[in-house]
């Protein structure tokens, strides 16, 4: 990123708004310097702006190959509140791609296992697309995603889509059962009996709340997956987004430059660990 | 080359580089404090004031017959090359979209005369965070690009100093562009070739044999008038072992979380962003202010605050210095200048912290070590 970038941002226009929960938005931005989703690598971010009230760390979720790029929000905070009051037409400030992203083309041949906890799931999305967009590309695509309710799972209508492709086996799982929810109860760790794991050849991208990743993690440990082959994408105080504001250290490792995805065995002395 | 000069000569270098377009920064009387400020002639100079620190404390006292007095204040070259509030740019809203109205620009180049080899090596050091080939920052490089550096070698060692353990005093090894030690009657320069044009006008001798002895007998008195250290030359390793050692509950009672040291630390870069409107044009600022490990909502995410308790930031600040910025930036993040000890409200001792770390994990090695009785 050449230097100049880092104090500018690109202007995006909003083209396109989807409510996925009460509380969480996607957007699909335009961004009007020539840049598509193919200039977005899988698990990176971008830090969204609001004039005059803040950035915030968002995930890439479109995939390459679509047109618009989408930033899914959920509401928590003063520039989140804003970012989903955004009409068609209103204008976003953005400064990315940042960060290393997902190892795909390490997990071509392999068993990819795509676990997913809330929204964890926007950072992985752009990796279903692409397994779904070239079967075959993977020997076989688990996508395990949990969310507290039925109506806190986002992205619902491209399920099918993503069933429908060869070798990709969606499993859900919600923390309570309501309305008519037929499916799984319990965290995303109680769906991985149900998933077939061949740990000789699985290869994990996991994202959620940093309860889920341990948990999950420790699974995948006890039933034999190699810490070289889990990868986490992690989440801390992004800021400045180039390793120069200090606010999202994890150890000696600058989340926003060094990470947001991490090998587990690469972090395992520092994540998860009290107070690091 | 090595040369000697009356001391009497200051204030034809100060013009000279002047002459050469650069606004002198050094150590100045200001509020009681030796402060790093604008130098408009020698007679700025805080010559002959001596300062005397402790754990928590500092005070002037006593007059010397010496240029440079004084070990250091609570600035360091941070101050103007990472300053503590720069505005980045300020945009303004037309509707149809969010335009630049101005970006930043340097405003004059520096020339740092009387710090202290400490405080180059700690601009060494920011030189590697900030400067990181990909993520260079533009106001650091601009500002650090045209500065030079008159750096003064210690034949006094402060009460907090430690920078002979660190390996980054009291002498300037590199880095520099004129090196001074101050001999009793004279000055002695080290002026690589590409500084010569600043002695214009200045009558300079070839230092002889005897005064480069001198000189090396002052740093060595300085060397091993010292009493702090870090036990360790190369502490990261057992640093990290400790991560769970007490002796970090037993500093950060103590602490305050009130940052000061991450403030007068000349390596420490943690900064946010301000948002400031303006309301009679709406334009809204970006300026970047120093922020602090220690401040309780440093860390804070949607996902939580990982360090919510004094302790964990306590040993976030500590641990960075003498172990995570190594793995980082490939060099230590402390040069032993002894400020965060001198500046803590409460005296806390960073030599004491390390030493203590790294004294019990040595102690829980060797117990780990020490054979089994059947």
């Amino acid at each position: 990123m050449p230097r100049q970038a880092l104090q500018t941002f690109t202007q995006g226009t909003v083209r396109g708004i989807r409510k996925e929960t009460p509380d969480t938005f996607t957007l699909l931005l335009d961004l009007g310097d020539g840049r598509t989703p193919d200039d977005f690598l899988p698990g990176q971010f971008n830090m969204l702006y609001v004039f005059g009230v803040g950035e915030v760390p968002i995930s890439v979720a479109s995939s390459r190959g679509e047109k618009l790029l989408m930033h899914t929000v959920r509401s928590v905070g003063a520039v989140t509140n804003l970012l989903i009051r955004l009409s068609v037409g209103g204008k976003v400030g953005l400064r990315g791609p940042f960060g290393r992203g997902w190892p795909v083309a390490e997990a071509e041949g392999k068993q990819l296992l795509v676990i997913a906890g809330g929204l964890g799931l926007p950072p992985l999305r752009p990796v279903i697309e692409e397994a779904v967009a070239k079967p075959g590309r993977f020997a076989e695509v688990k996508v395990l995603y949990g969310a507290r309710t039925q109506t806190d799972l986002i992205y619902t209508h491209e399920y099918s889509r993503w069933q429908a492709a060869n070798g990709c086996n969606l499993l859900l799982t919600v923390d309570r059962g309501t309305g008519d929810w037929r499916g799984n109860v319990g965290v995303v760790t109680t769906l991985f009996p149900m998933a077939g794991v061949d740990p000789g050849r699985a290869i994990a991208f996991i994202c959620g709340p940093e309860l889920m990743l341990k948990f999950s993690i420790l699974g995948l440990v006890k039933i034999g997956v190699p810490p070289e082959r889990i990868f986490i994408s992690l989440e801390r105080n992004m800021n400045c987004a180039s390793g120069i504001c200090g606010h999202c250290q994890l150890g000696p490792f600058f989340i926003c430059r060094d990470g947001p995805v991490f090998s587990y065995s690469k972090v395992r002395d520092f994540f998860p660990k009290e107070g690091v | 080359m090595y040369f000697t000069a009356a001391k009497g000569s200051v204030p034809r270098f100060i013009l000279n580089l002047q002459h050469q377009g650069f606004t002198l920064i050094g150590p100045s009387l200001s509020e009681g404090v030796i402060r790093l400020r604008e130098l408009r002639g020698a007679e700025d100079l805080a010559s002959g004031v001596v300062d005397i620190q402790g754990p928590g404390s500092y005070v002037l006292g006593g007059e010397s017959a010496s240029m440079f007095a004084s070990v250091n204040g609570p600035d360091s070259p941070k101050t103007y090359l990472h300053p503590a509030e720069v505005e980045l740019s300020k945009h303004v809203d037309k509707g149809s979209g969010i335009e630049l109205v101005s970006a930043f620009h340097s405003g004059g180049k520096y020339a740092f005369f009387g710090i202290r080899p400490c405080d180059l090596r700690g601009v060494r050091i920011m030189d590697r965070t900030m400067l990181m080939p990909g993520f260079e920052d533009l106001v650091y490089s601009t500002l650090r690009d045209d500065s030079i550096f008159i750096v003064v070698n210690c034949t006094k060692a402060g009460e907090n100093c430690f920078c002979a353990s660190m390996g980054t005093g009291p002498t300037a090894e590199s880095g520099y562009d004129v090196a001074v030690t101050e001999l009793p009657e004279k000055l002695l320069f080290d002026v690589p070739e590409k500084s010569m044009d600043m002695f214009q006008g200045i009558a300079l001798k070839a230092a002889t044999e005897e005064e480069l002895r001198e000189a090396e007998e002052m740093v060595r008195h300085a060397r091993e008038q010292m009493g702090r250290r870090i036990r360790e030359k190369d502490p990261a390793r057992q640093m990290y072992a400790a991560l769970d050692s007490p002796v970090w509950g037993e500093a950060a009672e103590r602490c305050l979380a009130c940052g000061n040291c991450t403030m007068v630390c000349p390596t420490c870069f943690c900064n946010t962003i301000i948002y400031r409107t303006d309301l009679r044009d709406g334009s809204v600022s970006r300026v970047r202010v120093w922020d602090s490990c220690l401040s309780k909502d440093f860390a804070y995410s949607a996902g939580g605050n990982p360090r919510q308790q004094r302790r964990a930031r306590y040993r976030q600040f500590v641990m960075h210095k003498f172990a995570y910025w190594r793995d980082e930036f490939g060099t230590y993040g402390c040069v032993g200048c002894g400020r965060c000890i001198t500046w803590c409200p409460v005296g806390i001792d960073i030599t004491e912290t390390v030493n203590g770390v790294l004294k019990d994990r040595q102690d829980a090695a060797k117990k780990m070590e020490a054979p089994r009785v059947a």
